[in-house]
């Protein structure tokens, strides 16, 4: 929203106060001066000249010699390019010496004339193009006629004053007008707002253009209208225009011009209608048919529906109510009678109507954020007197429809209590103060009467719907007093503990396990696209290509959410092999969604997951030793490390091989606990990784929410061995298909409670293990709580060992 | 006899001398000290004499064995001395040369702002809560009094996935959540980190997805002072403990009064620069008051507790702080923007 100073002291007393110290003070108040600007150049020199006559130049086609009168003793010869001169015109001159924001211009020779001046545009002296029309904007400006010669142009043209453009939350839509500024301005200084007043009786005769409103739908709470004929189409002052432009509005002529200036002025948003084209002067307010068709302004023809009110008359539809006017009941340079329409329609169809359509018209907007029922009777009179008296129109009576209150009807009553608000403030505030406030924003206080009590009544305008309780009239009074009146405190009364939960504590020790392992986290984001889930091999069919995806994305790229963290990493790997640094170890801890179904319908579930890439070299080498590449059992240690975080055993889980078709076939698993997947790793498929610019990368994903279920939270440590353990290694030699983890479960299946730990050593194959045989090196703790262990118990056990594997998975002792 | 002695003693100490390394040394004494050494065969002789010269001949003897064996363990300790300092001549390295490394990654710069928020809400006797991504319309707008259609809601352009389904703009809703899941009008302090999203195209100051840090304090009597108090610690604590804050009037649906909360500019301390805007001061979050109807929508009775909330860009903090200009910076991954963090301890 743009104002600017001097329009703004048409209603409220601005002497001794400059703008930027009111522009400070808006702002701290609430209503933010974004930026502010002087509305045109000083222009020094530049006078209203007329011309007196036009001839052509001796040596020049396109060029004229005029003479000029600028009010001084004699006229100027000018020498002007312009087309468009003519005698009689009166026009902005530059006489010599004058500054233009262009340069200086002085007395010149121009191919052998003397021009003592120059004729300008209105580019030249600093007007903004693009709002005017193309004929004020080709050639020399001319200026209308009520310019007096010799009078500084900027003075005429009103460049010595200030724009200021506020930022307003949506909650202030009363500033959407001078009127509410000038309120706001009143509250800051402690001074009076002066609005028009331009009631007038009417001049038309009874009967004479007539005139009729009805209401046919609730969405229009009231409708006034009137009548005003005889009105001359032409261009508006030119102070109107000039302030219609400097809040951005384009001058069109002089009828539209005055609706826009009031709506600025009031609030209130106008719609002129050509009397002429409502068929009997009859106007109705109702709700469009199914289908109906209706010519918009902007020249589209837009098809209805029922949600959408409409103006008609009896016969057709006339415009869109609140949003735009049709193009049928347009006024025009032929309309000679007017109907100018003033009214209250429903915030939420406006703005549905305006969304629907796309047209966020000055008018939707200010709709949509709700106009004060009490001005649309005196921005009605406001408009027909200035149509009076600059478009030399006569106005008939105003027909009012529906509720139409006038200001002491609709102010609202606030209870408020100053301890109360003092409370909520966390200072002292007295009655006495709270209603010197409230006297400056134009409420009314009155003592509440109930016996003991501090309770006040404030009586709210309905300018200011926006303030409706207790809390709202605190706001006002604590921004009025300065939230810099605020204290510093802190809470006082009922305890909280704070603290992280073990989830939380879990988070930060699996970020610190991975930090500390080399890792660098990353954050990638959760919208990519089924092409990405294709270039990873998720393809069609497959359970993640289930992604629920959004209904208004801004691009392909980012249009579902991710089932998985697979795509978004190896991007960042790509990213960064491409930039010469192929060797990847990155994490990150984030969230993945699953659809319950698709479409989606409801919630898709969350889970989080902390996924890892590990590419290139695992050791860099140097002047030690070799480099060494990843390989699967880094990333399936590192995903065992990550487990024994949680104080997850890795006993506990059971490892199978995996299938899923991003992973290289072989080099891949899955870790279950008791059916539950919590983990998945292994190589990306090498088809996979080259279509990201990689060698070969190692992906884990492991389900933070299963291993947050899973984790240990309490410890009792337990009592240190008193007595020796024994080890003893064998060499077992077993078929290609025995897993590890087969050969494991049945020795410790077999070997009895005497066996307190096993663990692979040794993998070999090959020589003397035979073809598709290998040999598995075990080493076997044996301990017990109460004694040392004889080589009896041991050798016991150990055969019973042996003899299991050989059972579950015909294991052999390997030839030594 | 007596020369015997003597003269064993300075044939012994003499060999003693000249010898060099830890073998011979050895075989000098087995040959002087040895059961079947020198000084043994003189003493066997000790049995033929008589009584009372044995004493006499027995304090020589002593003596002797005394200055032998004394000579013999300073040997060998010279000789140890000289095998160590040889052995460490031969072990010496060039310290300077690079060690064997395995540096730690670096924790996301956002997820290291979000661990500093979490540590000094913590310690204000806050808990940290969440809540999911994919939102209800109810929780995300009208829940925190956004009424369907208002204007407000074009504060915040929205994904949806269906009319009522849609991507969380902020992460008030889990506000709205918890006090719903709370027992009525008990006492509530939280901050709540997440990702949030917005229908904006990404540029350098804009994100699709973004990270918000929201807080909710609701108890008994909790005043705007509070909150005011409550974040001046905050801005202290991120910011250093001479940080002044500001308040000033701002609008919320869901806070009511309203306000943004400025910090001293961390850059220039106050004095103006660029990134203030010349003005001192920094825009840093939004907050307000819990407005009534929102405590009242989620089951808590504004006639009984009041409460205060506030909201942070999680991105603007890292911004502000380690002077990042991109927005995307945060989310390209760029190992070589990334590692710088691993370098800091703050
Ligand atoms: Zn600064």
């Amino acid at each position: 929203m743009k104002i600017t100073w001097n329009w703004l002291a048409e209603y409220v007393d601005l002497s001794g106060l400059t703008p930027e110290q009111t522009a400070s003070d808006l702002t701290n108040a609430g209503i933010p001066v974004e930026w502010m600007e002087r509305l045109g150049p000083s222009l020094p020199g530049v006078v209203v000249g007329r011309v007196l006559s036009v001839a052509a130049h001796p040596d020049a086609d396109r060029l004229r010699v005029c003479t000029v009168d600028v009010g001084a003793a004699s006229p100027l010869a000018i020498v002007c390019g312009a087309a468009n001169v003519a005698a009689g015109q009166k026009v902005p001159v530059a006489c010599d010496g004058a500054v233009l924001p262009g340069g200086a211009i002085t007395r010149s020779k121009l191919r052998g004339v003397v021009s003592e001046g120059m004729v300008c545009s209105a580019a030249e002296i600093g007007l903004n193009t693009k709002l005017l029309p193309k004929e004020q904007t080709s050639g020399i400006l001319v200026l209308q006629d009520d310019a007096r010669v010799g009078e500084p142009v900027a003075a005429y043209l009103g460049f010595d004053d200030v724009v200021l453009e506020l930022e307003l939350t949506p909650n202030r839509g009363d500033c959407l007008s001078l009127r509410g500024v000038a309120y706001e301005v009143a509250a800051l200084y402690g001074r009076a707002v002066r609005m028009p007043d331009d009631a007038q009786s009417p001049r038309l005769r009874a009967g004479e253009f007539p005139l009729s409103v009805r209401i046919d739908t609730d969405l229009c709470q009231g409708y006034a209208a009137q009548v005003v004929a005889g009105v001359v189409p032409g261009p508006a002052p030119i102070w109107m225009q000039m302030r219609l432009l400097a809040v951005g509005v384009r001058p069109t002529g002089n009828i539209v011009d005055i609706t826009n200036y009031v709506m600025y002025e009031w609030g209130q948003p106008l719609h002129a209608f050509d009397y002429d084209a409502i068929a009997d002067g009859g106007i109705v307010v109702r709700q469009a048919r199914d289908d109906e068709e209706v010519a918009t302004l902007d020249g589209q023809t837009r098809r209805l529906w029922p949600d959408v009110t409409l103006i008609a008359d009896g016969r057709k539809a006339l415009g869109l109510a609140g949003v735009m006017g049709g193009r049928d009941s347009e006024v025009t340079g032929a309309t000679r009678t007017v109907v100018i329409e003033s009214a209250r329609f429903d915030p939420l169809q406006t703005r549905k109507t305006g969304k629907a359509l796309q047209l966020r018209s000055e008018a939707e907007q200010r709709f949509e954020r709700g106009v004060d029922p009490a001005v649309v009777k005196p921005a009605l009179a406001r408009a027909v007197a200035l149509l009076e008296r600059h478009a030399a129109g006569r106005a008939g009576a105003p027909v009012f429809a529906g509720a139409l209150p006038d200001a002491d009807e609709t102010a609202v009553e606030v209870v408020v209590s100053p301890a109360a608000i003092g409370g909520l403030l966390g200072y002292e505030v007295t009655a006495q103060e709270l209603t010197m406030v409230c006297g400056r924003l134009g409420f009314a206080v009155r003592a509440d009467g109930a016996p003991g009590g501090d309770r006040l009544r404030v009586s709210v305008p309905s300018r200011r719907a926006d303030v409706a309780a207790q809390e709202d009239v605190a706001e006002e009074f604590a921004r009025l007093a300065g939230y810099d009146r605020i204290p510093a405190t802190l809470m006082e009364g009922e305890l909280t503990a704070g603290g992280l939960t073990p989830r939380q504590h879990l988070q930060r020790s699996l970020r610190h396990f991975l930090l500390s392992r080399g890792l660098q986290e990353v954050w990638t984001y959760t919208l990519t696209s089924h092409a990405q889930l294709e270039k990873a091999a998720i393809v069609e069919g497959h359970p993640l290509r289930q992604a629920a995806a959004l209904d208004n994305p801004l691009s392909e790229e980012r249009a579902v959410l991710r089932t998985t963290m697979l795509p978004s990493l190896l991007e960042v790997a790509q990213y960064n092999a491409n930039r010469r640094a192929p060797d990847i170890r990155i994490f990150e801890l984030g969230a993945v969604f699953y659809p319950l179904r698709l479409p989606v319908e409801e919630q898709p579930g969350e889970a989080r997951m902390l996924a890892g890439l590990l590419s290139g070299r695992a050791d860099a080498g140097g002047w030690q030793g070799a480099a060494r590449a990843f390989d699967f059992f880094d990333v399936s240690g590192m995903v065992e490390d990550i487990l024994d975080c949680a104080g997850v055993s890795r006993r506990a889980v059971e490892a199978a091989p995996d299938t899923s078709p991003y992973f290289q076939p072989g080099q891949a698993a899955m870790f279950t606990i008791g059916g539950l997947q919590i983990a998945l790793f292994g190589q990306v498929r090498t088809t996979v990784a080259e279509r990201f610019d990689l060698h070969r990368a190692y992906y884990f994903e492991v389900d933070f929410d299963a291993l947050d279920s899973l984790a240990r939270t309490r410890l009792h440590v337990q009592r240190l061995p008193r007595h020796p353990a024994s080890e003893r290694d064998l060499a077992l030699v077993v078929a290609d298909a025995v897993t590890a983890q087969q050969l494991l479960s049945a020795v410790r299946k077999a070997a009895g409670p005497l066996l307190a730990d096993v663990r692979v050593f040794d993998v070999f194959s090959g020589g003397a293990t035979g073809d598709g045989r290998r040999s598995i090196g075990l080493r076997l703790v044996f301990q017990a709580d109460d004694r040392t262990l004889t080589d009896d118990e041991i050798n016991g056990s150990v055969a019973a060992a042996l003899a299991g594997a050989a059972r579950d998975v015909g294991a052999e002792l390997r030839a030594q | 006899m007596e020369e015997r002695l003597q003269d064993l003693q300075r044939r012994a100490l003499a060999e003693l001398a000249r010898l060099d390394g830890a073998g011979p040394l050895e075989d000098w004494r087995i040959t002087f000290l040895g059961k079947k050494g020198e000084l043994a065969e003189v003493l066997r002789g000790m049995g033929a004499l008589p009584a009372d010269r044995r004493p006499a001949v027995g304090m020589v003897a002593n003596r002797v064995r005394d200055a032998l064996e004394a000579g013999y363990a300073a040997q060998r300790e010279l000789a140890a001395r000289a095998a160590d300092e040889a052995r460490e001549r031969a072990e010496a390295v060039d310290v300077t040369l690079p060690g064997r490394r395995n540096p730690p990654g670096a924790e996301h710069p956002l997820q290291r702002v979000i661990r500093r928020l979490e540590d000094i809400f913590v310690g204000l006797g806050f808990t940290v809560a969440d809540g999911p991504e994919v939102e209800l319309d109810h929780y995300n707008f009208t829940a925190l009094n956004f009424p369907p259609e208002h204007p407000a809601r074009d504060m915040q352009d929205t994904f949806f996935l269906t009319g009522d389904l849609l991507l969380r703009t902020h992460t008030s809703p889990v506000q709205a959540r918890t006090l719903e899941r709370s027992a009525p009008n008990s006492p509530l302090r939280i901050i709540v980190p997440g990702r949030v999203y917005r229908r904006d195209d990404d540029d350098a100051t804009h994100s699709h997805a973004f990270t918000q840090c929201e807080g909710l304090v609701v108890g008994r009597g909790v005043r705007m002072s509070d909150l005011k108090g409550t974040l001046l610690a905050f801005a202290r604590a991120m910011y250093g403990g001479d940080q002044q804050v500001r308040l000033r009037p701002s609008f919320f649906p869901f806070t009511e009064p309203s306000a943004e909360l400025d910090v001293r500019c961390i850059h220039c301390g106050g004095a103006g620069c660029a990134t203030c805007k010349q003005t001192g001061w920094i825009e840093i979050l939004g907050c307000g008051m819990v407005h009534p109807n929102v405590l009242r929508m989620n089951g808590y009775d504004p006639a009984q507790v009041s409460g205060f909330a506030f909201g942070m860009g999680v991105e603007r903090i890292a911004m502000l702080l380690y002077r990042v200009e991109d927005i995307r910076d945060f989310y390209v991954n760029d190992l070589r923007f990334l590692r710088q963090f691993a370098g800091v301890v703050l």
